[in-house]
């Protein structure tokens, strides 16, 4: 009788706690999204109404999108920050494939120095980095182009390296010692074997980069500030005048070209989720 | 030395392998004769593994000498010895139907010898071959994670003699499967090793599947080879005590005399009658103790006897006089039936 008192207290105990829990969850989420979500809505208020306090309008309207799509280069923009986010990202994959499996399968005797080294590039905060980096953008002339959008940003690959290090060294040995025994040689098991073991991996670590690439402002900023060669990011700046700033334009604007990387959400939430929780970024 | 140049048949001279300053195999000499079905067998760190590796490749020997099939192997790297192996877990490729895995060995030879290499028409029969063996025809088109444990370890049998090496390689290849399948797995083995016709290397800790499988059998000790030999060369005269515990169950009884130790096979003690007690004991080694614990083996019993601060084993057969918990034992073993050490353990004739 106490027993079964204690276990049905338990039991209340744990169904409070839950329900909290999921009470600050949704304060929380709630809190993320508002800004957003008024946002959104905003950009569908006529302009003498941006300021006001209600959250619908009584009268609707799409100029905001209308003039964001005829006086703003949006599909321009959308496809410089495509290629410059696909090309970091598939150069990032180059990369980390390449050098994963090299520390992996060969086992350098300066493994460990170059673990530390790409762990310690981790803690260099990129602007330390810009003014050489930028300077050295300038003298190749790659100023306003997407070979200077991508190229310099393959620097910071060692995140990548890492984690797919981390997949490769999970591999079980004797997976390996297989192939070896059937003759493969290094290419062939890095064709044959690992790639395909690793395609959960390496479909999460694209996915990073590339949305991480995609959000990407100072560098694009310095690089590509022609209003032509730019990236969403900075093109949204146009809608800073001296005059102020034209939220509705803006907010129109931002929200057509979050519609890509929704998109991508739309179609790997899972993968994303699992590439975040696995680099420990939030 | 002499140099043997039959296919499959193995020589070791010397092989030593160290990992920085620790010794996994010390200068071991040994020949595995072609077309034998070879067990090394040793407890877990006694290097029997290593030493696997090193002939398949994987590791590379530190010193000494391996020739496989009278050729010296230490420059031709693993896919090139004529040599293949089965893993304790298999390793077969997840991504791979069984077809695919079980070709693609061959898939790779043709692809770097276009011309000496197997054809397409080849590649196709010999998986067809091998899946007839080994009973895989309907698996062929399954990937590894849709098999059962027995059809993947057949699958890993598949794979490894479908290019038809010289010398079968099969680290504790029992190991992963439950105790029925293991029976039915040991004659897919022994029957397999009948068809093929090449060396089959088999590492083990399990002392029985040993005996029962080899027709050659290396015991191993910290890196050392401490007797190689026939199963019955190994069972009724061990070269040292080590091989005198190890091989066999009940492991032999051992007890000082004269400097060194004697031993005997729980097998081989005689009952006294109780009633004998004041008769003069045969010719032999008599040992007398109280029943302590008796277990029941089917067709027999084995009973541990205690003899002051010692215990020793006995086995009783059917038809023999069955023992009970605090019996009191007095049993005799014939003297050709007894082992004698010397103070380092090693086998004294007398």
């Amino acid at each position: 009788m106490r027993m079964a008192d204690r276990g049905a207290r338990r039991t209340h105990r744990r169904r409070v706690a839950g329900v909290a829990w999921h009470l600050t969850l949704s304060v929380v989420t709630l809190t993320m999204i508002f800004p957003v979500l008024w946002g959104v809505l905003t950009s569908f208020k006529p302009t003498n109404e941006i300021y006001s306090l209600s959250p619908f309008s009584a009268s609707p309207t799409l100029e905001h999108y209308a003039h964001a799509i005829s006086d703003w280069p949006v599909g321009q923009l959308i496809g410089n920050t495509f290629v410059m986010a696909a090309g970091v990202a598939l150069g990032q994959l180059a990369i980390a494939i390449l050098g994963a499996f090299a520390l992996a399968f060969f086992a350098p005797s300066a493994r460990g120095l170059i673990l530390t080294l790409l762990t310690i590039s981790l803690a260099i905060p990129p602007q330390a980095l810009i003014i050489p980096q930028f300077l050295l953008t300038a003298k190749l002339g790659w100023l306003n182009s997407d070979l200077g959008l991508i190229v310099p940003q393959l620097g910071a690959s060692a995140l990548a390296v890492l984690l797919l290090l981390q997949h490769v060294d999970a591999l079980p040995p004797s997976l390996l010692n297989a192939a070896r025994l059937d003759g493969t040689r290094p290419r062939e098991v890095l064709w044959s074997i690992v790639l395909p073991a690793l395609r959960p991996a390496i479909a999460a670590v694209t996915i990073l980069v590339f949305i991480t690439t995609w959000n990407e402002y100072l560098w694009p900023l310095l690089v590509a500030p022609r209003q032509i060669d730019t990236t969403v990011q900075i093109g949204l700046r146009q809608f800073e005048t001296a005059e102020g700033t034209n939220f509705g334009g803006l907010l129109a604007a931002a929200t057509l070209t979050s519609l890509p990387i929704l998109v991508v959400y739309l179609v790997a939430s899972r993968r994303i989720t699992d590439a975040f929780l696995q680099s420990g970024i939030k | 030395m002499t140099s043997n140049t039959i296919a499959g048949d193995i020589q070791l001279v010397g092989l030593t392998k160290k990992y920085g300053s620790s010794i996994a195999l010390d200068a071991i000499d040994l020949h595995i004769p072609a077309g034998s079905l070879t067990v090394i067998v040793g407890p877990s760190g006694c290097g029997k593994s290593t030493l696997l590796r090193v002939i398949s490749g994987l590791e590379t020997a530190t010193d000494g000498e391996l020739l496989i099939g009278g050729l010296p192997v230490a420059d031709h790297d693993a896919g090139d010895r004529d040599v293949a192996m089965v893993f304790q877990d298999y390793a077969l490729y997840p991504h791979m139907t069984v077809a695919a895995n079980l070709s693609f060995g061959l898939r790779l030879q043709a692809r770097h010898d276009r011309r000496g290499g197997p054809s397409k028409f080849d590649i196709a029969e010999r998986v067809a071959q091998v899946g007839d063996l080994l009973g895989l025809e309907k698996l062929l088109d399954r990937k590894p994670a849709q098999l059962s444990g027995g059809q993947r370890q057949r699958v890993a049998l598949g794979r490894a003699i479908i290019r038809r090496p010289q010398v079968l390689l099969l680290d504790e290849p029992l190991s992963a499967l439950d105790s029925q399948l293991r029976a039915s797995a040991r004659g897919e083995i022994l029957r397999l090793h009948r068809e093929i016709g090449a060396t089959l290397v088999l590492v083990t800790h399990d002392q029985h599947e040993a005996l029962s499988m080899a027709t050659h059998l290396v015991v191993m000790d910290s890196g050392t080879v401490a007797q190689s030999g026939t199963a019955e060369t190994l069972f009724h005269s061990p070269a040292t005590e080590f091989v005198a515990t190890f091989v066999g169950s009940p492991a032999m009884n051992l007890q000082a005399s004269g400097g060194g130790r004697v031993g005997w096979r729980a097998g081989d003690a005689r009952l006294l009658g109780a009633d004998a007690a004041g008769t003069a004991a045969p010719d032999g080694l008599l040992v007398t103790g109280i029943t302590e614990m008796c277990e029941f083996t089917g067709n027999g019993q084995q009973v541990s006897v205690r003899d002051g601060d010692r215990n020793f084993a006995l086995a009783q057969r059917e038809g023999e006089r069955w023992l009970r918990v605090g019996d009191p034992v007095r049993a005799v073993i014939a003297p050709h039936q007894l082992h004698h050490f010397d103070q380092n353990g090693i086998r004294r004739n007398v």
